[in-house]
């Protein structure tokens, strides 16, 4: 402790984690410091899915299709399996008006490029044997990736620790240092201080804690969800499925029917295919503070939609669930910004139920940001300064 | 007392199930006796038979029958059976004195006319026994079967002998016996030592650490089987204290549950 860094990292989910990797790839000299462990909060406790067939059209799904093309490259780049895998991701549709929705999307995306088949129900069954026979269609896309989350994370810090980067675990932020004119000085935590002009906030749903330090507010809630994961036996579906509903469980724009205790919870399936023929079996969407109980309420709701799509599900078994804490932000897209009136506080936080597609492209442009180079996309929507 | 209230079995469980010898049966000659009543998928005993004196069938989770006629206590299906719940009894020895065959897998340095503390189904010392033979067949995978000659009136009781002193290792001495680098130690997710220890020196320091890194813990068991070992490896490569190792975070359900039941009545 107690050394001087060119940028400071509070937080080591996701976010951080490739923030601190894209930073030394830039030559910063970093601190990567984090409370507890790498990926102990929502980066472990999630799926992790790269998802273009989720994102509205235009720069939400730009952003998810640049995700997929830089895992592609990260899989090169790093060391360290993480698990990618490219299969493509189906989403259903259990009635006419959703087919009728997702039909009018999936044509909004292929306008923009994606490449995106809209399948009926016979095309659907033909891709996932055990799906329900009652459904009335669904979207495929050939790009959507996913990647083990937690060991993304410690691939990003293998490449570079030691060679630029310092990781502090269990090292708790306790305040920013500011000199008189509110620029970025130093780091405080419960070990010492961390000199550094530039900070960087990466804590997820604690970033609002982070920003308090500086006098600013972050609006950041937890977003609670469930998954269940199956016993290994043979495997259920060969890629990832999610119902429409979660379109319009992310999304409150869009409108659709939908049963009420479904809706309580906010509940939509996914399913994922995972090491060793599991199933990992999702998931809700409420606001319950930061508690990650799985809820047993929550858990039924959950394993009866898994049961409605996937009826075989019904006798097989479910050996855990977990739950995790989306950051959620109101606008549905991140911050990803220097934060102006504080000189050298930056912040990347708020990627909800996107965080894992989204990191590579949020660590990159965050260095780009420091190293004061162009950022490879448009960065005014992911701006702080949109709150004024 | 009965197995449903002390966890023990006892010869009148067995009997009650028809899974016991007859007394007429054991004072003929040697006869092996399956004390196996729970519906687990196993069947080595069967096909281990010589004589196709066991008989499991098609559903391997069938509890094993044996023809008494066709059994001549041969043991072989003694050291096959990994339950360790399979034994040889013989009434036709003497008139005072029969003999139980079991296995036993300790390290130990009995010999045979060794005289030695006989114990019951519970681990209860009841009475002394003369060892008559020791067999340890390559077969036998180190599963060593012993023959002991005991008063006739304990041949229904006496399943197994106290260990020998010399081979008892304290605790700590257990503890701080490393594991070879290919011993499984997660059986879910077939993790060995070796893996646990790669992974402590990818930056693991505790239980989450190690399972994130090698998914020991995160199959059916859900750790309950290997987590002590895996907290002894962290200690003795890392030298960390138990209270920073940590245990795995208990996760609903603590036993497999279909989705059919936690979704509830799904049939209406
Ligand atoms: C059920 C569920 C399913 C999901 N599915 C997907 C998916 O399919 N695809 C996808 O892309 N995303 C998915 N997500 C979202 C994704 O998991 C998150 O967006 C992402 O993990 C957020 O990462 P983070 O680094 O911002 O936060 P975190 O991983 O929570 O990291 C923040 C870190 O900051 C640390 N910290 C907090 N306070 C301090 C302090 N004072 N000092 C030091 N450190 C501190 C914390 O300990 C923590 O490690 C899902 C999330 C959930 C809950």
């Amino acid at each position: 402790m107690n050394k001087t860094y060119d940028v400071v990292i509070v937080g080591a989910g996701v976010i951080g984690t490739s923030c601190a990797y894209h930073l030394v790839k830039k030559g910063f000299q970093v601190a990567l410091v984090e409370k507890k462990d790498l990926a102990r909060e929502t980066s472990s406790h999630c799926d992790a899915v790269a998802l273009i067939p989720d994102k509205m059209p235009g720069i939400d799904a730009a952003m998810g299709y640049a995700s997929i093309q830089r895992f592609k490259e990260l899989e090169k780049e790093l060391n360290y399996d993480f698990e990618f895998h490219q299969n493509g991701s189906l989403h259903l549709c259990e009635t006419d008006q959703e087919m009728e929705i997702a039909t009018k999307y999936a044509n909004d995306l292929i306008a923009e490029g994606y490449a995106i088949d809209i399948l009926n129900p016979e095309e659907l069954l033909e891709k996932e044997p055990f799906l329900a026979t009652d459904l009335k269609g669904g979207l495929f896309s050939h790009e959507c990736c996913g990647v083990n989350p937690y060991k993304l994370c410690f691939a990003f810090v293998d490449a570079v620790q030691g060679k630029g980067l310092d990781v502090y675990t269990h090292t708790t932020v306790t305040d920013i240092r500011r000199d008189a004119d509110n620029n970025v000085v130093g780091v405080e935590t419960d070990n010492g201080i961390l000199k550094t002009n530039k900070v960087v906030n990466c804590c997820g749903v604690w970033a609002p804690e982070i920003g308090k330090m500086v006098g600013i507010d972050i609006p950041i809630k937890p977003r609670k969800g469930v998954i269940l994961i199956s016993g290994a036996g043979f495997p259920i579906c060969k890629q990832k499925i999610h119902e429409f509903g979660y379109m319009v469980s992310k999304f409150d724009d869009i409108q659709c029917e939908r049963d009420p205790e479904v809706e309580k919870y906010n509940v939509a399936f996914t399913i994922e295919p995972s090491a060793g023929n599991n199933v990992l079996i999702g998931s809700s969407r409420n606001f319950d503070g930061y508690d990650v109980d799985a809820e047993i309420d929550i858990i039924r709701v959950i394993a009866k939609r898994a049961v409605r799509f996937f009826p075989i599900l019904k006798n097989i078994n479910c050996i855990r669930s977990y739950a995790g804490v989306r950051p959620f932000i109101e606008e549905h897209l991140p911050l990803i910004t220097h934060v102006k009136e504080i000189p050298g506080y930056y912040i990347a936080a708020g990627h909800e139920g996107d965080g894992i597609s989204m990191a590579p492209l949020t660590g990159r442009l965050i260095s780009e940001m420091i190293a004061g180079e162009e950022p490879c996309m448009d960065v005014t929507p992911f701006s702080f300064s949109r709150y004024k | 007392m009965k197995l449903s209230e002390t966890g023990i079995l006892t010869k009148a469980d067995l009997v009650e199930m028809g899974r016991y010898p007859s007394e007429e049966r054991m004072k003929k000659g040697p006869v092996a006796v399956a004390e196996c009543v729970q519906d687990i998928p196993c069947n080595p005993c069967e096909t281990a038979c010589p004589f196709k004196a066991i008989h499991i069938g098609e559903n391997i989770s069938n509890l094993p029958k044996i023809d008494v006629n066709k059994c001549n206590g041969c043991t072989t299906c003694v050291s096959a059976c990994s339950g360790l719940a399979i034994f040889v009894l013989d009434k036709s020895y003497s008139d005072s004195y029969g003999k139980v065959t079991f296995p036993y897998e300790y390290n130990h340095s009995f010999k045979v006319d060794d005289i030695v503390k006989a114990a019951n189904r519970g681990g209860k010392h009841v009475c002394e026994g003369k060892i008559l033979k020791i067999t340890n067949t390559q077969k036998a995978d180190r599963t060593t079967v012993i023959t002991l000659e005991v008063p006739i009136e304990y041949v229904d009781e006496v399943r197994s002998i106290y260990r020998d002193k010399q081979h008892q290792s304290s605790k700590e001495e257990i503890m701080s016996e490393k594991l070879a680098d290919d011993v499984l130690v997660c059986r879910c997710e077939e993790i060995t030592a070796g893996e646990i220890r790669e992974a402590i020196r990818q930056g693991a320091t505790d239980i989450t650490g190690v399972k994130l890194r090698t998914r020991a813990g995160m199959g059916l068991c859900q750790g309950r089987t290997c987590e002590a070992l895996v907290n002894q490896i962290i200690r003795q490569e890392l030298g960390n204290s138990p209270a920073d190792i940590g245990f795995s975070t208990p996760r609903t359900p603590q036993r497999p549950v279909t989705f059919g039941t936690l979704g509830g009545d799904l049939d209406e």
